[in-house]
């Protein structure tokens, strides 16, 4: 069932056949329909591009940005520059306009690039803020300095499309193309490791580090491809309307444009040109109704307030619904055949892993202070490969900041860290986990947007092919591929998360209480899966654990931190019946 | 001397700056919220309240004043209060970027209703106070400036006497620190909630009628001011009074002297947001990671 899942997601025509069914109805739309309709179609198809580069940063991504509109005033300023004040055009013949476009993307790209740097200290709403100032700032600079054709020339449109109605005709076709191929750009960013990284990144940063990927170039990508879109979106409205002012672009209207994406869901592609129907649509029901226009924000108002209140959007609520009665559909399918699909349960339990005897990883004198308080004091520690670590202690001994700080989270430690025989110290998190050192983390790090399988490619940087992670995925008995993680549950995710950083194939997986929401069937399960993990995967594993009885049965070498300190470490019998570690554990657990 | 002409015009204007700052702290520290109609819900007061003059020609003129600026503090506190109704039976355990995105929604739904209402001429909103308070030379600081500024000050100084001294203080500070914890001990979160976007709601129509139309030519420019206002916040990162009020008269003081160089005309629209950043990255220049852990 697992493998029928994947090949379901692995359809790449699908896209590109919807993409030439796209353009084939545009073709007949802008044949068959009056005039006015394509005329005004044509906007439509303007609000979705911009949509759909507002959807990278607000819907994948999760920053709110204020001032789409903006980086569409900026292309569209560049592209009537360079038609009017550049000696470009004669030199270009017909393909100037999208020579052109593509130029006006790229500086937009090079300023929205700008606009995110501060995005990279500054987060959430302090963000919001800061875009609508830009916002502000340039619809006052362009009040000031107007368009380049100042309110007279005529932009010449793509390969010499006249400005009548056959004309417009032609130009919504083009329209038509240029919105397809940025659909379809988008798909597959989303699709591959940068989307990805949109993602995780709106979830959790460190989350995002953890799995290799930098939480710079996440945001910064984000932001320009989001203003790349928008200076095309730009180009699109001058091509369409062959003249235009600061009034079609005001912070006002960026407003709208990102309360209709909340209400859409506007990183979904369908739902973005839905979101240009509306943008368009309301106002035109509005116009044949001789109702003021202004309505139409208030109604776009009204729905955003009621997107966020429900906290869903349509195109979410969609794909749940669908999600729904496609699970509902297999699960008959699969009671009708019978198929007791029972998991490999394995007759005998696997040994406890021995080492090679080779040290993986070596950590000498790490000290780690936080104003006054020393979290860590000298902490050397030796970890072999192939073997599975026990770090334990009681709360407070310093076992999650050991961890932070090999995983590169602490930089101002003291100490040096090596894996195997490369040097740990000065590294991010993010170059720490391409040199095959992972983590896992205590606190729920999974972004449920993603599925389960986008989740695990994601974090194995796609090293990992399908079957591949159906194999990790089987291995921790995870939900299959196609699974949302939204619908899974806190402890089970947890396990994706293992399951994802081993599939990885680390050298050293490093897990901060992974058991923690599991139940006690699935505890022994668990540390069953634990103890073949690194023969199957190849990793050596270091794992802090509060539950003494996994500890006990997954664990060669032991270590015990007290007060920052290293209490005891050696062979696990030795350190358990160690009379140090019992007065330390008193009280913190009954089990000993 | 014209440079300090400019600069002490700006100061005015960054009174105003100041008071939304302030208020956009208060409700950004003990709600969650980052509320972006703040300013909206002022001017709909104010600009409903002209609306009952015609009804009071009959009226001494202090107390026409005195109904018009009650008119304006209510109906801003009521649809202040609505908002943060709507937040708090809804919202009450969403992200503060949900929160503030709600706001987003009812500034876009306030600029259009402005636009239906008012149109976009400027209207008959006489300011509260009118000429200068104090004049030196060229040099004349109006009586709104002053009092906008005082408002600021007296604003943040009673906020911080009823946070930090008063029992409701108490409960203020726990249910903007613990929400849950703060209901679980009885606390009417609810209620108080919706008490802070009522009295900043209120403060904003009274600060409005204030500056009456000295402050923008029209509704919608006026609703806009919210956008120095979150620059002066932006700049306490919306947790210090005294930075707000620093970051208001800040701004305004960068717009006011600029003018004074005709050649940089564009740049002025610039440098405000542009020194804010640059302080903010400065000043957030720890804040690596999104989570302290």
């Amino acid at each position: 069932m697992s493998r029928a899942s994947s090949a379901r997601s692995e359809r790449p025509w699908i896209p590109l056949a919807v993409a030439a069914g796209a353009i084939a109805v545009g073709v007949g739309f802008a044949f068959g329909m009056p005039a006015y309709v394509v005329f005004v179609s044509t906007s439509v198809l303007v609000s979705m591009v911009s949509l759909l580069g507002l959807g990278i940063v607000t819907g994948t991504a999760g920053m709110i940005a204020l001032c789409q509109l903006s980086f569409a005033a900026i292309g569209a300023w560049i592209l009537e520059f360079l038609y009017l004040d550049t000696p470009l055009p004669a030199a270009l013949g017909p393909m100037a306009f999208i020579v052109f476009m593509l130029i006006a993307g790229l500086v937009t790209a090079l300023l929205g690039l700008i606009v995110g740097l501060p995005a990279l200290r500054l987060r959430g709403v302090n963000l919001a803020v800061i875009t609508l100032g830009v916002a502000a700032a340039l619809d006052a600079t362009l009040q000031k300095i107007s368009f380049p054709d100042h309110g007279v020339a005529h932009i010449p449109r793509p390969f010499g499309l006249g400005y009548d109605p056959q004309g417009d005709r032609a130009y919504f076709i083009f329209a038509v193309v240029v919105t397809v191929v940025v659909a379809l750009i988008i798909l597959a960013i989303q699709r591959s490791r940068t989307g990805g990284s949109w993602k995780s990144v709106a979830f959790s940063e460190r989350g995002t580090a953890s799995a290799g990927t930098s939480v710079r170039t996440a945001k910064l990508s984000a932001f320009a491809l989001s203003a790349f879109v928008g200076g095309i979106a730009g180009c699109l409205i001058v091509g369409q309307i062959t003249q235009v002012n600061y009034l079609t672009f005001t912070p006002i209207n960026s407003l709208g444009l990102y309360v209709l994406s909340i209400v859409v869901g506007s990183h979904l592609i369908d739902m973005a040109l839905f979101g240009g129907i509306l943008f368009v649509l309301i106002p035109e029901i509005l116009k044949q109704m001789r109702v003021p226009l202004e309505w139409s924000s208030i109604a776009f108002g009204i729905l955003g307030i009621q997107a966020l209140t429900t906290n869903t959007n349509l195109g979410s609520t969609i794909r749940a619904a669908i999600f729904r009665r496609r699970r509902q559909a297999e699960r008959q399918r699969a009671a009708e055949s019978d198929v007791t699909s029972t998991l490999t349960t394995t007759t005998h339990e696997a040994p406890i892993p021995a080492g090679t005897g080779r040290p993986l990883l070596v950590v000498e004198n790490l000290t780690v202070e936080f104003g006054a308080v020393k979290a860590l004091t000298n902490v050397s520690m030796t970890v072999e490969e192939g073997t599975i670590l026990g770090l334990i202690g009681p709360n407070g001994a310093g076992k999650s900041t050991f961890v932070d700080a090999i995983g590169g989270f602490l930089p101002q430690h003291r100490g040096t860290a090596t894996l195997d025989g490369q040097s740990l110290d000065g590294l991010p998190p993010h170059q720490r986990a391409r040199a095959g050192l992972r983590r896992t983390f205590q606190q729920d790090r999974v972004p449920p947007t993603m599925t389960v399988g986008a989740y695990v490619r994601f974090v194995t940087r796609g090293t990992a092919d399908a079957l591949a992670i159906d194999d990790a995925l089987a291995f921790f008995g995870c939900p299959e591929a196609s699974t949302p993680l939204s619908v899974v549950d806190v402890g089970t995710r947890r396990l994706v998360e293992v399951a994802a950083n081993l599939a990885a194939r680390p050298k050293l997986l490093l897990l901060d209480e992974p058991a923690a929401g599991l139940s006690h069937d699935e505890h022994i399960a668990f540390g069953d899966r634990l103890r073949r993990a690194p023969g199957h995967f190849g990793s050596t594993i270091l794992i802090i654990e509060h539950d003494l009885d996994l500890v006990r049965s997954v664990c060669s070498t032991i270590t015990v931190l007290n007060f920052g300190e290293v209490l005891a470490t050696g062979d696990r019998t030795t350190v358990l019946s160690n009379p140090k570690v019992i007065a330390a554990y008193m009280g913190e657990t009954e089990m000993l | 001397m014209n440079f300090v002409v400019a600069l002490v015009v700006g100061l005015s204007a960054g009174a105003l700056y100041a008071v939304i700052g302030v208020g956009l702290t208060l409700m950004s520290v003990l709600t969650r919220v980052i509320n972006f109609s703040i300013v909206a819900v002022g001017v709909f007061g104010a600009f409903l309240s002209i609306r009952a003059v015609p009804l009071l020609v009959q009226a001494p003129p202090e107390v026409r004043t005195a109904v018009v600026v009650a008119i304006a503090v209510l109906v801003a506190a009521t649809i202040s209060g609505l908002l943060g109704w709507i937040e708090a039976t809804w919202l009450a355990e969403a992200s503060t970027t949900a929160r503030s995105a709600v706001t987003v929604a009812s500034l876009l739904m306030l600029i259009s209703l402005s636009f239906v209402l008012f149109g976009s001429r400027p209207q008959p909103l006489r300011p509260l106070l009118v000429g200068p308070a104090f004049v030196a030379g060229d040099i004349a600081v109006t009586k709104v400036g002053v009092a906008l500024l005082i408002t600021a000050v007296a604003v943040a100084v009673a906020a911080w006497i009823v946070i930090r001294r008063t029992p409701l203080g108490v409960q203020l500070r726990a249910i903007s620190d613990r929400q849950t914890a703060a209901e679980l001990l009885g606390v009417n979160v609810k209620a108080l909630q919706i008490g802070v976007w009522v009295v900043v709601g209120g403060i904003m129509g009274l600060c409005i009628s204030i500056i009456g139309n000295t402050g923008a030519a029209d509704a919608t420019s006026m609703i806009t001011l919210v956008i120095p206002g979150a620059a002066a916040a932006l700049v306490g990162a919306f947790k210090s009074l005294p930075m707000a009020i620093v970051g208001g008269l800040l701004v305004g003081a960068l717009q006011g002297a600029l003018t004074a160089f005709p050649s940089i005309t564009l740049l002025r629209d610039w440098i405000p947001i542009v020194v804010i950043i640059l302080f903010l990255l400065w000043n957030q220049r720890k804040e690596v990671w999104d989570v302290a852990r």
